[in-house]
């Protein structure tokens, strides 16, 4: 038995927050809320170069052959930068159940972009940016979409009508599309809770109140520290449910409800908790926080939320 | 990654559970916080000595099997399933032996280790004073240096299993002009020497787990101290890291509590009530979550890591999910959880234990103050 991650995946994930620290910062994710383009081109370039977006198409596709194991910490990543736009959608669910069709070539070079409507919601997220939407056994192409005002600027919502049906697999690594992005939410809100938490204990060090910077008052220490514990707490599942996800473990399921359970009530704790340590300056727009509170707010409640997993995780073990 | 187990663990495994099934008491033994049941329990671990598995990750001649921490969590799973006793030594196995492997001279190792696989000496903790409890380091106990031997004076408390244990360890202040944790050196000592009280203490479960001890001129060896005079902080805080680490409570505690709660939850559980389904769902998920958080740490360490102030995050999760899931069982029994007796018994006797974990080593708010300056980096406050 062996828990870990191998260099060449830790080293992959580096060169990702390398990218994105320089490509994706707050600054940015704030243009694309404010522009209402809902991604950011050049990162989206970037992203296919270093071969992200293509990461678990087979080779013999063009992909990079990876498995979510080799996946599960580029969501992180992405969700340490709040990237906004249909990266996952995309990633992990599209160009993989699309890479033996006649879309794989211009989804894995990301000249198409692709994204998801999955039965756990009435809405197709990302759809202004997308060209395809993949809905259960079926591509839609040249379709209309209505924005619904959905809470995070970098997800934006909407339905969509009118287009053209062509058959397709949603399936990857024989799991239906929710489930694949039920695992990469999860993994991609332990990111963005991560982010979160660094900001606000950066906030916390700078702070002074009474004298003293707010960070060393216990009521905040206390605070910080039971969000850090949650987060923490729910990598290794995540970690698991990646690789029950790649090993095809009978367990697949359960696990990845068990992951995005898990993550998704850490996730709010570390957006109520660092909130809080923000004070007046957390209710603001003006604080970038708040580019990571609604990536949060939006995704743990997308793909299932901890309930819908937390039941799904009971009906295996109570009553297995 | 790989989560399967290899060949080799999967072996070693079934050699466990074939030497548990076939060696196990088969009716549960008296508490080891009484006379009898802790004479009981030192007879079963010198048993698990004799069988080789007594210290399984200790090096094979001081009695283990040289089993790395993987092993040791699989061992660790196979005697939580098998129902065996609880460990009446751990505070010597699980805490003060790999620290005596780790600082202790070969003599110390080649004295300690082997008497206490084989509990032939039974360890007590003796850190805590009155006046230093949350606030360690304002250690007031102090030994004085009398030629070849050190004079211990003063009084310990919450000292766990000294009321039946043979030798205790604690941290004794050796140089008085030193203040809070400088000064400080761990020390070895029987506890049947003169000048030696010991006091018992009566638990909130009625039992004497833990006593208080009154050092009045008691002299023990200088060769009793571990590790270097007047840093026996550094020493001390090392036990720390593995009783909150990963040593003391092992995962295969919580989910084999956990099993037995939704063994519970079947019998007696309203299957309408949703919350409480929800409740014991997430019970498992806790105990899942710890059981592989533990793996994911333990692979870390076996790959050059060290184990550092995220133990204090173990600490807290283990001691509060403990709490959680007796506070459960205790919903589903309804009205019998008012009594010590019948199926509710063990429950409680589980919650009221329990209910220590928060507080002793070391309290989750100290805890939460550890994470906070040492993990999160925040700035040290009071």
């Amino acid at each position: 038995m062996k828990f870990s991650f191998t260099h060449d995946q830790r080293l992959f994930a580096e060169g990702l927050r390398d990218l994105l620290s320089k490509q994706c910062t707050p600054t940015h994710v704030r243009e694309v809320w404010e522009n209402q383009t809902g991604h950011l081109p050049d990162l989206w370039s970037r992203l296919t170069e270093m071969g992200v977006l293509s990461m678990l198409v087979p080779e013999s596709q063009g992909g990079m052959g990876g498995t979510l194991i080799d996946a599960v910490l580029l969501f992180q990543e992405l969700g340490r930068a709040a990237v906004p736009g249909p990266v996952l959608e995309h990633m992990a669910v599209a160009a993989p159940a699309l890479a033996h069709s006649q879309w794989a070539p211009a989804l894995n070079d990301g000249t198409t972009i692709a994204t998801l409507w999955v039965d756990t919601g009435p809405y197709v997220a990302h759809a202004q940016v997308a060209n395809l939407v993949l809905r259960n056994e079926a591509v839609i192409t040249g379709f209309s979409s209505t924005d619904v005002h959905g809470i995070d600027g970098g997800r934006q919502l909407f339905t969509i009508s009118g287009g053209s049906e062509s058959a397709a697999s949603a399936q990857v690594f024989g799991l239906p599309a929710s489930d694949v992005m039920a695992l990469a939410s999860a993994a991609y809100l332990i990111g963005v809770s991560e982010s979160m938490i660094e900001v606000a204990a950066e906030y916390a060090r700078q702070r002074e109140q009474f004298g003293k910077p707010i960070g060393s008052f216990q009521a905040v220490k206390h605070l910080m520290s039971d969000a850090l514990l949650k987060v923490e707490f729910a990598k290794a599942p995540t970690y698991r449910a990646a690789w029950s996800a790649s090993t095809g473990s009978p367990t697949a399921l359960r696990d990845i409800s068990m992951a995005k359970a898990l993550a998704s009530e850490a996730a709010y704790r570390a957006s109520r908790s660092t909130m809080q340590v923000h004070g007046g300056i957390g209710y603001t727009w003006e604080a970038d926080l708040q580019l990571w509170m609604k990536k949060s707010w939006a995704l743990m409640r997308a793909y299932g939320d901890a309930t819908y997993h937390r039941r799904r995780v009971g009906a295996s073990v109570l009553h297995g | 990654m790989d989560l399967n187990e290899t060949a080799q663990e999967s072996a070693f495994r079934s050699e466990a559970r074939t030497w548990l099934e076939a060696n196990v008491p088969t009716s549960a033994l008296p508490s080891f916080d009484t006379a009898e049941g802790f004479a009981l329990h030192r007879k079963w671990e010198q048993k698990l000595y004799d069988g080789g598995w007594s210290a399984v990750s200790w090096p094979v001649e001081y009695g283990g099997r040289d089993a790395d921490y993987i092993m040791w969590l699989i061992f660790e799973e196979e005697y939580y399933r098998s129902g065996a006793p609880g460990r009446v030594n751990q505070n010597g196995i699980f805490l003060l032996g790999p620290t005596i492997m780790e600082v202790g001279t070969q003599e110390q190792k080649a004295k300690f280790l082997p008497s206490m696989a084989s509990s032939e000496i039974v360890w007590a903790q003796a850190w805590s004073e009155p006046n230093a409890g949350s606030d360690m380091a304002s250690i007031r106990s102090k030994a004085t240096r009398d030629g070849d031997e050190w004079v211990l004076n003063g009084q310990k408390i919450w000292a766990s299993r000294a009321v039946w244990a043979d030798w205790c360890f604690g941290i004794f202040r050796t140089d008085p002009t030193a203040e809070r944790h400088r000064g400080l050196t761990f020390i070895l000592c029987p506890l049947d020497l003169p000048g030696i009280t010991v006091r018992p203490i009566a638990q909130l479960d009625g039992d004497t787990g833990f006593a208080e001890i009154f050092f009045d001129d008691v002299r023990v060896p200088v060769a009793n101290t571990l590790g270097e005079e007047n840093k026996g902080w550094a020493v001390a805080m090392a036990t720390a890291g593995f009783e909150r680490g990963v040593s003391l409570r092992s995962p295969a505690r919580f989910t084999e509590a956990v099993k037995r709660l939704i063994h519970l939850w079947k019998t007696y559980g309203d299957p309408t009530d949703t919350a409480l389904f929800d409740a014991v769902a997430d019970a498992w998920m806790q105990a899942e979550g710890y059981r592989l958080h533990t793996y994911q740490t333990v692979t870390g360490m076996l790959e050059g890591r060290t184990i550092g102030a995220e133990a204090s995050l173990n600490k807290i999760f283990w001691s509060e999910m403990d709490v959680r899931i007796h506070e459960i069982a205790l919903q589903i029994l309804g009205p019998e959880a008012e009594r010590m007796e019948g199926p509710s018994q063990r429950w409680v006797d589980g919650f009221l234990f329990s209910l220590s974990g928060p507080i002793y080593a070391g309290t989750n708010e100290i805890q939460r103050n550890i994470i906070a300056d040492r993990v999160l980096q925040l700035p040290k406050g009071m």
